[in-house]
């Protein structure tokens, strides 16, 4: 009897840590990210947006093999590759916010109450979208721009002040842009919601220009 | 052999009867309730259209690694090409030393410098079941937030998990996945500040940034953490430049 109770006794014990060994481990594991989590509508969304990456990446893959047989040609031809240097010059002015830029694009104006911090959730909306050059007002928002509160509700740019109605204007394929803000549950709806006395207007422009980035103070 | 274990004590054969019992019953209640957990798990993810939806992600992103390499290839093809040509002329020796001093202010270049490491995890000490597990995982406004920190307190170069933080970069969420530059990231957020080490940690510890995230650390166990770090490296920014629509002026 005393052997059969001390067994079913220790049994219980054993059954009961096994159940806390994997309470404790689930209750860590609960935080791990994991994509089989992530809804139908999320996968899809994360898939296209992995595409359209991919997709610039074989465009430039595609661009930069064609640079490399021209500069090569070049080289053994005894031209140089003066070119092939001067088109990647170009690429780098804009890319680094060194040099002005103007083209095609979208413009967003915000009339009434905004922050810095939803300053910038737009700005990497448009970032996302595929902006080439952004300003703010007429301020460029360059590689290492930064976000602060201003006095009397405007936002700092960079310790530069850029006071309200804002517009915010992005180079890059208008269409994509515009969609990507507007579209619904996109970053407009979000911001109607949070800030509903404030208006926000979309605009499609055929002709945007945009300022270099200040030089750093 | 056989008679002496026979002839054992009778309360030490019981002993290890029991035991013999004790590691069964322990595997016996660990596989119940793993089996029981992964029975409620499945029941509400259980969706027809994650499983291929989730492979496609992964081949997607592994399409895009190897993309990645292929682009760095041909950049590193260009740059000898430009280089060798650099020594044939002085004009395009010129170009070249604009060339790198552009690439490094873009980003493209490694840059190597002191500074301060960031570190940004989901918690890992509140247990399951909670109502609030929203403030105690990491999303993309936060690593926003961190971002904007690190340039105010003037950083020169930041990676987050070894992605170069450049012009173009977004800090994407979908659900609970993070995107930086188009690329799938896990938590913990490992990101590389190089620049003025006591101005960068200043800017963090200015009680009045990063609120949100200091307050969810204290209350919730988000991991947050900002050291001092030397000789940090900085990879160069290996995806796509996307300048293809705006002309310089």
């Amino acid at each position: 009897m005393r052997s059969n109770a001390g067994g079913i006794a220790a049994t219980a014990v054993a059954l009961f840590l096994g159940i806390l060994v994997v309470t404790q481990f689930r209750s860590q594991d609960v935080y791990s990210r994991n994509l089989q989590l992530e809804t139908p509508a999320s996968l899809t969304t994360l898939i296209a947006n992995l595409s359209d990456r991919n997709n610039s990446l074989r465009d430039e893959i595609f661009e930069l093999r064609l640079r490399v047989v021209a500069a090569r040609d070049s080289v053994a031809s005894g031209q140089g590759s003066l070119a092939e240097s001067q088109h990647e010059i170009d690429q780098l002015r804009i890319f680094a916010a060194v040099s002005s830029a103007h083209g095609p694009g979208i413009a967003v104006k915000i009339d009434g109450t905004f922050d810095d911090r939803a300053m910038s959730d737009l700005t990497n909306e448009l970032r996302n979208a595929g902006a080439e050059a952004i300003s703010v007002n007429d301020v460029r928002v360059g590689p290492r721009s930064w976000y602060a509160p201003g006095p009397e509700r405007s936002v700092l740019l960079d310790g530069r002040q850029v006071n309200g109605p804002w517009i915010v204007r992005a180079i890059g394929a208008s269409d994509v842009m515009h969609v990507a803000i507007t579209r619904t549950g996109g970053i407009q709806g979000q911001f109607e919601l949070i800030y509903p006395k404030t208006r926000f207007t979309v605009t499609k422009e055929s002709t945007i220009e945009v300022p270099a980035v200040a030089a750093r103070r | 052999m056989r008679a002496s274990a026979t002839g054992r004590d009778p309360r030490r054969q019981r002993l290890n009867h029991a035991f013999a019992l004790l590691i069964p019953a322990a595997l016996f209640g660990f596989l119940v309730t793993a089996q029981w957990q992964g029975q409620q798990d499945r029941s509400s993810i259980a969706v027809r259209y994650n499983a291929p939806l989730t492979d496609a992600a992964f081949a997607l992103q592994k399409e895009q690694n190897d993309l990645k390499a292929q682009l760095q290839d041909l950049r590193a093809q260009l740059d000898r090409i430009q280089s060798s040509a650099a020594s044939q002329s002085g004009a395009a020796s010129e170009l070249e030393r604009r060339l790198a001093e552009l690439k490094a202010q873009a980003g493209l270049s490694a840059a190597t410098g002191d500074g301060v490491m960031v570190q940004l995890d989901d918690s890992h000490t509140i247990p399951a079941g909670t109502t609030n597990l929203d403030q105690a995982i990491c999303h993309s406004t936060d690593l926003s937030d961190i971002l904007n920190t690190a340039w105010r307190g003037g950083a020169q170069a930041i990676s987050v998990n070894a992605q170069r933080v450049v012009s173009s970069t977004s800090v994407y969420c979908v659900g609970s996945t993070i995107m930086v530059n188009g690329t799938l990231l896990s938590p913990p957020f490992n990101i590389a500040v190089i620049g003025p080490q006591n101005a960068v940690l200043g800017a963090f510890d200015d009680p009045s940034q990063l609120r949100d995230i200091k307050a969810r650390r204290d209350v919730h166990g988000l991991g947050f953490r900002v050291t001092r770090a030397n000789a940090i490296n900085v990879p160069p920014y290996d995806g796509a430049l996307t300048v293809r629509i705006a002309i310089p002026q």
